[in-house]
């Protein structure tokens, strides 16, 4: 039978590297020796001292992390900022940018409401899974390559954000730019891709397809504009509500005059019966639009006009505002 | 009271470090690891088995410390000897201890806190 000591021995030189093994081996048996030979001489059993000395060793497991100097954790306090800040950015904007577009792919294929419930439920654990996963196991892979002070991204006050009236933050640009790009793909895409049927009526192309398209670009070309002239003014605020109004009333137009969707569209008979599902969702999309195109207006005209005044914008969370 | 429940973290906290410079002073004359753990803990200091042990393989192999097998007796051992390198850093280690013990006597006083 293999005895007590040759097991702790063994389990924790099994996690050591190799080219130290030996000499370990060595060392740790004549100082575990040593303890209990202390033990012995103070009266102990030699059984009991043998638990007692080992007992009081620990873990072998962690004694080989400290041997081998590994650290027990998997992100260190180094790393861990920046991994928190990328696991939140890309659970709270990528996630559900990418589970949006896949159930809208859904629908515009004509796929059953159960299966688009199925999509964006299985679509959110995998792809959520997924994203913390890699994430994780590429930082504890920098973490443990040594790297992890060269990578670390220096923090300098450069990256406080700017609560300026006159900033416009980068990631409403961003968002500003990928939303028109992404309707103008869906809108063409609609017609050539998804279904052998488009679902929206192909008779409009002759005109408010490609106007909506002009318009969605100039919409682009609008965020680019005002991302470079930095500042709200009424100038922005009477560009931002044209724009907006260009596609809003149009397409609620469309939508209410029976000339959104096309004709020869059937698959809307999966869910409920095709007059309704046309009505509910034109109900739907027209209080969505109004309301947004609303909001998306008085914020732009409220803030353009606080600007101007010289008042404070709230930070949203902060409790402070600044001017 | 959350003394009891905080008091042996900050404890902890304060007490990192000396180990080090205790087992650099001890090991002018060279000893080995169950000698070390000895002498450490009658001078005063908790160390635990765990932690000296892998701390001097740590020590050894920042050149603080140097080693030698003495197989002379019948159990062979491995004898730790503090090199210049870790003479030098034991001083220096030695200076801020004395600093930091002189800076919180001296905030004592002058904070007219009782004593």
């Amino acid at each position: 039978m293999t005895s007590l000591v040759d097991r702790y021995v063994f389990t924790a030189l099994r996690r050591v590297p190799e080219q130290q093994r030996a000499d370990i081996d060595r060392e740790l048996r004549g100082s575990i020796e040593d303890a209990v030979d202390a033990r012995v001489d103070a009266g102990q059993e030699r059984d009991a001292a043998v638990t007692a000395t080992l007992t009081e060793l620990g873990d072998p497991d962690r004694l080989a992390d400290g041997y081998a100097g590994r650290q027990g954790y998997l992100i260190g306090p180094e790393l861990y900022a920046p991994w928190r800040r990328l696991t939140r950015m890309l659970l709270t904007v990528v996630l559900p940018i990418v589970v949006v577009v896949l159930v809208v792919l859904d629908v515009v294929d004509g796929k059953s409401i159960g299966d688009v419930i199925g999509t964006a439920v299985t679509t959110t654990l995998n792809v959520g899974v997924n994203m913390v996963f890699w994430t994780t196991l590429i930082f504890a892979v920098v973490e443990r390559s040594g790297d992890a002070k060269r990578l670390k991204a220096k923090w300098s006050v450069d990256d406080l954000p700017k609560y300026q009236p006159n900033r416009v933050p980068i990631a409403q640009v961003a968002a500003g730019l990928v939303w028109p790009v992404l309707l103008i793909a869906a809108l063409i895409l609609q017609q050539f891709s998804f279904s052998d049927v488009p679902v929206l009526d192909p008779a409009n192309w002759s005109f408010w397809w490609p106007y909506f398209i002009v318009v969605l670009a100039l919409q682009a070309g609008y965020q680019v504009w005002l991302w470079r002239l930095g500042t709200w003014n009424r100038t922005v605020a009477v560009v931002n509500a044209v724009l907006q109004l260009a596609w809003a009333v149009p397409l609620i137009w469309l939508l209410n005059t029976d000339r959104f969707f096309n004709p020869e569209f059937h698959s809307f008979a999966q869910v409920g019966t095709e007059s309704d599902v046309k009505h509910w969702l034109t109900v739907l999309i027209t209080v969505i639009v109004v309301v947004g195109t609303a909001k998306d207006i008085y914020d732009t005209a409220k803030r353009g006009e606080r600007t101007r005044r010289g008042l404070p914008t709230e930070v949203a969370g902060s409790g402070g505002g600044y001017t | 009271m959350t003394m009891d429940a905080t008091l042996p973290g900050h404890l902890q906290e304060l007490r990192r470090g000396t180990v080090v410079v205790a087992s650099l002073m001890v090991l002018r004359e060279p000893g080995y690891g169950y000698s070390l753990l000895e002498t450490l803990s009658a001078a005063g200091f908790e160390v635990e088995a765990n932690t000296l042990y892998p701390l001097l393989r740590r020590l050894e192999a920042q050149g603080l410390l140097t080693s030698e097998w003495n197989t002379d007796e019948a159990r062979p051992r491995k004898f730790y000897r503090t090199t210049e390198a870790g003479d030098a850093v034991t001083d220096v280690l030695v200076t801020e201890w004395a600093r930091l013990d002189k800076a919180i006597t001296d905030l004592d006083t002058t904070t007219g806190s009782r004593k």
